[in-house]
């Protein structure tokens, strides 16, 4: 196996792989990234459940603090850096995105319009 | 102790089943102890349970597909008798197991059938057209193997012990919920699914891995022969799709485990959330089956074109396109559900445009052939009778994407009638044409041409006599899985597409005939080059079968068509006679983690489905310390010695090189 490993198209690497640092500085990484994702996690939790800011926000809060914790996720444990070396992981990346958005928003539009072909309920209701 | 299972759960009252599922039992303890007895179970042990090679996993895969096909194939017989005779009378099979048998049959054709076989031709054919020595994943692909047949005998399992879904092959909730469905069928379908479905995750990750990481010299994305792209486009389509399968069946499990309420009908369920979220799978996944097929389309007909395929970087563009839009389609499936003309009018077009590259495709495909020298082989034939009929299956697929006529249309048998259109001229005739042509390949000797022929013509005409009936009987009104009708107009279209049914199963006799006899004369029919086809890629620049290692030396490519290129070059120069400098080479050792999961896994599903708590920790704890002990492992490669490799490689180059100037001296 080991002299197909070095891939002559291109020069990019599988994640985790590019690392050449040292082991000091990769356990850094790792760590700063675990502190960050538990500070996201408890964060959200402690909005959840807090009254001390303006109620409405909280969903559009959680919905940031979760962006933000996939973001933790993808450079510190995933290792999706702008690199040259990391196009195919880039490009993986925004395939995902798109489907999830594909998906997703796709979604959200079928089920809001489910009722089109329904009569008003609610004048029915009142009528009666 | 037990959970839910005891005596009642055998059908003693029902003969069909029961049978059935005893005969298959014979045969498999009688197979186990011929092999015991002959003492074949080290062999097998650990050159095919424990490979981790991806000729042999692909193999496994076929081999799991074709059994399945038979099992599939019986349900289908046993339909179309009962529609052919059920009119105005109850036919033979009462509806309780009638609707089980349309279930169990969607299923395994889709899951067990077609899945399976495609991604064995692909594990068995890409890593050689790529020029390297294994997948990217040699032990995650044998768990991928063996968590699918897990789910192809939990399937089997349910013939014999409980009874199968009744849902039909999506288990379209409320009827799949709890307080429609209670036995275990569904159970049996969701937890089958589920582990399957493990499976062919992992397959898709390592071959998307495999595609793009391991290439050898020279094979840039550009040069990649087209079945490399179709399958990096299916697997992923396989790693985008497949969680959404698992995440709705999980929450489909959820509400009839847990007393959830995602799709029940009372306590805030939506129903229609379930149709939203399995179509978003299900789309893409009749493009997971079909792309790898007009992969192998595109192999088989530029090699007996003598031909370079026409328009590749049309073919490339076409094949990505169909990838993401296959992902804005979805809603054609349940156009009926009422989300209005506007969103309705979207997806009608969407689906529409989705049939330009597929057009496109076709149009590559003849330019191809055009003013080519073209040999009709078997694999041609395939090819051929998939572009006749798949252009009839695509246009009934464009019509029912018409909101408006798929209001008429919707759930008929003219909607049977195109997806099967569809699925057995695409995928199916694409299976059987990558199975005629790689077979060689993968053994060693080529398939007899007159069987394989006549398997050709009887599937061809059967499957035109048993589904253009079809059509018309779905034009008349008749909907889908009845299991008794009244009206006369449609009797005499079931009768036809009953015989047609008779036709296909010759077509299939004579494709095991075409296998038997192909065994027996196989030193008359022994492939000595590696090349029988005269072939474009690499897989035919290594013997067949291929050494365990592949290629010596991973080949330096220099264009398109690779091998075709070099053969070329090898003709004007001859073959260059110093001998190369051989080297050691290092192969991943087998390994049991893929058989003794999935041993595992098929316990925990097992008690899973009849509610054997105790069962369920023991397969789960079993499961996972098999992963351990996997990732803990020291060694895991061996050495092949350079001599070793000289020795087996000469002995190719010796043939190859008599061949080439045979050919020089005619
Ligand atoms: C030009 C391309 C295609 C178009 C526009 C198309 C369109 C459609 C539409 C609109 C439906 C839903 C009809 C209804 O339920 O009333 C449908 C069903 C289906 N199609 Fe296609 N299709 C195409 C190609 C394919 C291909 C290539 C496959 C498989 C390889 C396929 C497999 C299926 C299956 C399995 C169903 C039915 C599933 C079920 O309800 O059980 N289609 N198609
Ligand atoms: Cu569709």
């Amino acid at each position: 196996m080991s002299d197909q490993t070095h891939i002559p198209a291109g020069h990019d690497l599988a994640p985790g792989e590019e690392e050449q640092h040292s082991v000091g500085e990769r356990i850094l990484g790792y760590v700063v990234g675990l502190v960050l994702a538990l500070l996201l996690t408890a964060t959200s939790f402690f909005i959840a459940g807090t009254d001390l800011v303006w109620q409405p926000s909280i969903p559009v809060a959680l919905i940031v603090l979760a962006i933000a914790q996939m973001g933790v996720h993808l450079v510190f444990f995933l290792h999706i850096t702008t690199g040259p070396d990391n196009t195919n992981n880039v490009l993986a990346l925004a395939f995902g995105l798109l489907i999830v958005f594909l998906v997703v928003g796709g979604t959200v539009w079928i089920m809001a319009h489910l009722n089109a072909n329904m009569p008003p309920m609610d004048q029915i209701m009142m009528r009666q | 102790m037990l959970g839910k299972l005891d005596w009642s759960a055998i059908p003693f009252d029902q003969p069909i089943p029961l049978v059935a599922g005893a005969m298959v039992l014979v045969a498999i303890l009688g197979v186990l102890a011929w092999v015991v007895v002959k003492g074949h179970l080290p062999y097998l042990w650990s050159e095919w349970i424990t490979s981790v090679d991806h000729k042999r996993i692909g193999v496994m895969y076929i081999l799991l597909a074709s059994v399945m096909l038979l099992r599939g194939g019986s349900d289908a017989i046993m339909m179309r008798i009962q529609q052919a005779v059920a009119y105005q009378s109850q036919g033979y099979l009462p509806p309780e197991h009638y609707n089980q048998i349309f279930s169990a049959h969607g299923t395994i054709m889709i899951f067990f059938v077609a899945m399976p076989f495609v991604i064995g031709l692909m594990n068995l054919i890409v890593p050689l057209q790529l020029g390297v020595r294994d997948v990217a994943f040699p032990t995650l692909n044998s768990v991928g193997f063996w968590l699918t047949a897990t789910g192809a005998l939990l399937v089997n399992i349910s013939l014999v012990v409980g009874e199968f879904a009744r849902t039909g092959w999506l288990a379209f909730p409320p009827l799949s919920e709890l307080s429609y469905s209670p036995g275990v069928g569904v159970d049996y379908y969701a937890w089958s699914l589920q582990i399957s479905g493990v499976g062919t995750l992992v397959a898709g990750i390592n071959l998307v891995t495999t595609v793009l990481k391991l290439r050898t010299k020279g094979m840039n994305y550009l040069r990649m022969p087209m079945f490399c792209w179709t399958t990096l486009a299916s697997n992923l389509l396989i790693v985008a799709a497949f969680p959404i399968l698992t995440a709705t069946l999980a929450m489909l499990l959820l509400d009839r485990y847990l007393g959830f309420h995602f799709f029940t009908n009372e306590a805030g369920g939506n129903v229609m959330m379930f149709m939203n979220l399995i179509w978003a799978w299900g789309h893409p996944e009749v493009y997971i089956l079909v792309l790898p097929a007009f992969g192998i389309f595109s192999e088989v007909v530029s090699t007996f074109s003598g031909k370079a395929l026409f328009g590749y970087r049309s073919m490339v563009l076409a094949t990505m396109a169909i990838c993401v839009i296959s992902f804005m389609v979805w809603l054609h499936h349940f156009f009926t559900m009422g989300a209005g003309p506007d969103v309705n009018a979207i997806f009608g077009i969407a689906s529409m445009i989705i049939a330009i590259p597929t057009g496109v495709k076709i149009y590559n495909w003849l330019f191809t052939m055009y003013g080519g020298r073209i040999r009709f082989a078997t694999p041609m034939l395939w090819s051929v009778g998939f572009m006749v009929t798949f252009i009839i299956g695509g246009l009934t697929g464009v019509l029912v994407a018409v909101p408006p006529a798929d209001f008429m249309l919707h759930n008929s048998m003219f909607l049977v009638a195109h997806f099967h259109n569809v699925i057995i001229g695409g995928v199916l005739f694409g299976a059987f044409a990558g199975f005629e042509y790689w077979f060689p390949k993968a053994f060693g000797f080529r398939l007899d041409e007159r069987w394989g022929k006549a398997a050709f013509w009887f599937t061809f005409t059967g499957f035109y006599v048993t589904f253009m009936p079809l059509y018309i009987a779905g034009m008349l009104g008749m909907t889908r899985r009845m299991q008794h009708y009244d009206v006369a107009a449609w009797r005499p279209w079931m009768i036809v597409a009953a015989v047609g049914m008779a036709v296909l199963t010759i077509g299939v006799i004579c494709q095991i005939v075409q296998l038997v006899v192909s065994i027996r004369n196989r030193e008359a029919l022994r492939d000595r080059t590696g090349d029988p086809w005269d072939g474009r890629s690499l897989e035919w620049a290594t013997s067949s079968p291929p050494p365990v290692f592949n290629f010596a030396f991973n080949p330096d490519v220099r264009g398109e068509d690779a091998y075709w290129e070099m053969k070329a070059h090898a003709r004007q120069q001859s073959f260059e006679h110093e001998e190369p400098e051989y080297q050691d080479i290092e192969m991943p050792r087998n390994s049991p983690t893929g058989f003794v999961c999935a041993f595992f896994a098929t316990i925990m599903g097992f008690a899973l489905i009849w509610h054997i708590w105790w069962m369920v920790i023991l397969g789960g704890i079993g499961a996972f310390a098999t992963f351990v002990v996997f990732a803990w492992r020291d060694h895991d490669e061996y050495v092949i010695p350079a001599e070793e490799v000289a020795r087996i490689d000469r002995i190719n180059i010796e043939e190859r090189r008599s061949l080439v100037s045979m050919a020089g001296a005619v």
